[in-house]
């Protein structure tokens, strides 16, 4: 009787198990489990990765890849794509930087097209203004959004592929923005305008020194990605945003006015990349033609880690922070491992891979379990 | 099914974290009192910054120091992260390659920010707000003898019109690239009677930028007959660009464009040796490597946490004059003649 009651309290704890492990797998905060295991599991080899300092470099990391991120997302939720968010970065970055500059080196810019009209030795037309911060970052802004909206309206209106309209907006900003700067670095940038990207609220003692807790790009990320799930998530229009993503034609059949969300979608990110850009050029104390360069695998990658569709109508605000969580994670940890620099990027994209894979199977999980249930609203 | 593989791959990815974490611990914990140095360097596209990155690395390992290399790909923020997850690290010395002088200000100011010596490899911050340990080679005089020698040739074949001289210029965000820029106009300009206004061809240290404007340079001024180039790592695309016009000659062939660099490379060495190049400015790497990694351990043996030194290489031209005399002080050629 025992023996049979134990059976039965076995079998009875395995699917307890079983449906737990399920409920884990196919959670909604997956790649957040994912990425705290990852974490919890290399700390136990490698100590120095929860050290005060390091969580403070992930802070500040994460935040304005964040924010990419979630202008990327709204492009990806209606299926479409925005390969300039880079060349925004960099035109932003330089037309900022050349009205806030408070003094360039003629050695360097004196053969630049502005020169002597809106530059001079004294640096730009907003050049030791108190209004130079709050008007170049606006300014940043408006580029920003501007460009999308171009990128929006040759979408939507002009029906081009949206691979082919971002692709020509990133070589003709990139291009644009080096010329305007003649390939220099804009330096000498407000101090007001340099805390953003490099000042702290908080401190902790760290070894020798001390070091920041929450970086002011917490507070853009956290308010950029409060307004993008409100709007996604408890709006008609953010339902639009889906409806277009998973089928275009019955969403402008069903009343959806398509083409203004297309247009929408696509000035966020472009929004979205020029508050980037005013992250990483605080950050880097320069305004950069080159700025983001680079950066735009990882807010693809970091956007398909967290689980967000490529081909549209699938993605919430808080997938893209999980996904940029892991991204930032295994980037860290992949340094902290120290392994040789060759052998990163090789580990970097097998575990990039194998996240996607997962994401795949997983969803094929959830379509298996319920097979209706294939539209994902925020 | 699905859930068996699921767990498959997170059964994989845990046992990823386990061996690498292991690894971690069993192979590259540093010893005790065992030195940890950050080597941060932009990218090895070059052989100056391959060769500079295998002295250093070389050195420091037999030195018994621990070393964490770390490639940022030309991206200046990566590169900032990167250092930033070395201090975090607590190493004890940090040395960077930067990718452009305004990075390497930030860097530095990093470093300083967390006490650890830092220093600062051929390509010098912006600015000195912040002290650093910087060696740097005095590219403006370098590039100045070799350019002076190939006025001298300029001169000696002195033809009916002036010479239409072109420079291959670097990255101008790049201090280096700024000073062999006017090392070569201060040649220029002394010399009216004997050169036009010179062209510039604007490279950003890369190959295919250089390939492109150089090509549409000669297009456009297919009389050029001088050219100096910022770096010697871009002779293959001027080869490129010369061969189909005719104008890659050796010295003393008719049509022979008088050519010349900065950086004392390899190729550099055997183009002289061939009779293409006429002069090379040469950096003295093996003494910059050296330099800057003596300063650096005399920095951490001393507890200092923000030194400041400039350390300057002279440099050298070498020229086809006394190329049997000084080609063995050309790093170039000791990397081409070292087993």
């Amino acid at each position: 009787m025992h023996s049979s009651d134990n059976v039965t309290a076995r079998a009875r704890l395995g699917r307890l198990m079983n449906a737990l492990l399920r409920r884990v797998l196919l959670s909604d905060s997956f790649v957040l489990f994912l990425a705290v295991a990852y974490f919890l599991v290399l700390w136990v080899f490698v100590p120095r990765l929860g050290s005060a300092r390091n969580l403070s470099n992930l802070s500040s990391n994460i935040w304005p890849l964040f924010v990419l991120v979630i202008g990327q997302m709204f492009v990806l939720i209606i299926g479409g794509i925005d390969l300039s968010q880079t060349s925004i970065m960099a035109i932003a970055s330089v037309c900022g930087a050349l009205l806030m500059t408070s003094g360039l080196d003629p050695a360097l810019f004196a053969r630049n097209p502005l020169w002597g009209v809106l530059i001079s030795e004294q640096g730009g037309p907003l050049a030791g203004s108190v209004a130079a911060v709050p008007i170049g970052i606006l300014a940043m802004l408006a580029i920003g959004a501007l460009i999308g909206l171009a990128n929006g309206v040759a979408v939507a209106k002009c029906r081009m592929p949206p691979f082919m309209v971002t692709l020509v907006s990133m070589f003709f900003f990139s291009g644009l923005a080096i010329f305007i700067t003649r390939s220099e670095n804009v330096t000498n940038l407000p101090a007001g305008f340099l805390a953003i990207g490099q000042s702290y609220i908080g401190h902790v003692p760290a070894g020798r020194s001390s070091v920041g807790l929450m970086p002011y790009s917490f507070f853009a990320g956290v308010a950029l990605a409060s307004i993008a799930w409100f709007v996604l998530g408890r709006t008609i229009a953010g339902r639009w945003f889906y409806a277009v993503g998973m089928n275009r034609r019955a969403a402008a059949v069903s009343g959806v006015p398509t083409d203004r969300v297309i247009v929408f979608a696509y000035t966020i990110s472009g929004f979205c990349a020029a508050l980037g850009s005013v992250l990483y050029s605080s950050r880097l104390g320069a305004g950069r033609p080159t700025l983001g360069a680079n950066v735009l695998l990882d807010v693809i990658g970091a956007a398909v880690i967290g689980g967000i569709s490529l081909y549209g109508g699938k993605g919430k605000v808080r997938w893209a922070f999980y996904g940029v969580l892991f991204f930032v994670v295994l980037d860290s940890s992949l340094y902290m491992l120290n392994l040789r620099f060759y052998t990163v990027n090789i580990v970097k994209g097998v575990v990039i891979l194998m996240a996607a894979l997962l994401d795949v199977l997983r969803n094929r999980a959830r379509m298996d379990r319920t097979p209706t249930a294939s539209m994902e609203l925020a | 099914m699905t859930v068996k593989a699921l767990l498959r791959i997170v059964a994989l990815l845990g046992a990823f974290g386990v061996v690498a974490g292991t690894l971690s611990c069993s192979r590259r914990g540093p010893e005790e009192g065992q030195l940890t140095i950050c080597f941060a360097f932009q990218d090895l596209e070059t052989e100056f910054w391959v060769a500079g990155h295998k002295a250093i690395t070389e050195t420091l390992r037999e030195k018994g120091i621990r070393v964490l290399e770390r490639n940022a790909n030309q991206d200046a923020n990566r590169q900032l992260e990167q250092v930033r997850d070395a201090i975090a690290q607590d190493v004890d010395g940090i040395i960077i390659i930067p990718q452009d002088g305004e990075s390497a200000v930030t860097i530095v100011g990093e470093a300083n920010r967390a006490g650890i010596p830092i220093a600062v490899f051929n390509r010098p911050p912006s600015d000195r707000s912040n002290p650093a340990l910087v060696v740097v080679a005095d590219n403006e005089r370098i590039a100045e003898g070799a350019v002076t020698y190939m006025a001298k040739v300029a001169r000696e074949k002195r033809q009916h019109r002036r010479r239409k001289p072109l420079i291959v210029v670097g990255d101008l965000g790049d201090r280096n690239a700024v000073a062999r820029r006017r090392g070569f106009f201060n040649v220029i300009e002394r010399s009216p009677d004997l050169f036009e206004t010179p062209i510039e061809v604007p490279s950003k240290w890369d190959p295919a930028t250089t390939l492109a404007n150089l090509e549409a340079a000669l297009q456009a001024n297919p009389d050029v007959d001088f050219l100096f180039t910022s770096s010697d790592f871009l002779y293959p695309q001027i080869r490129a660009v010369l061969k189909p016009l005719g104008k890659w000659k050796r010295i003393g062939e008719p049509g022979h464009v008088i050519l010349g660099g900065l950086d004392g490379d390899s190729t550099a060495y055997r183009l002289m040796e061939e009779g293409y190049v006429d002069a090379t400015g040469v950096q003295d790497l093996f003494f910059e490597a050296h330099a800057i990694m003596d300063a650096l351990l005399e920095a951490i043996r001393t507890g200092q946490r923000a030194p400041e030194e400039w350390i300057e290489d002279p440099g050298f031209a070498l020229t086809q004059e006394n190329m049997a005399e000084r080609a063995q002080d050309m790093w170039g050629y000791q990397v081409l003649c070292k087993p």
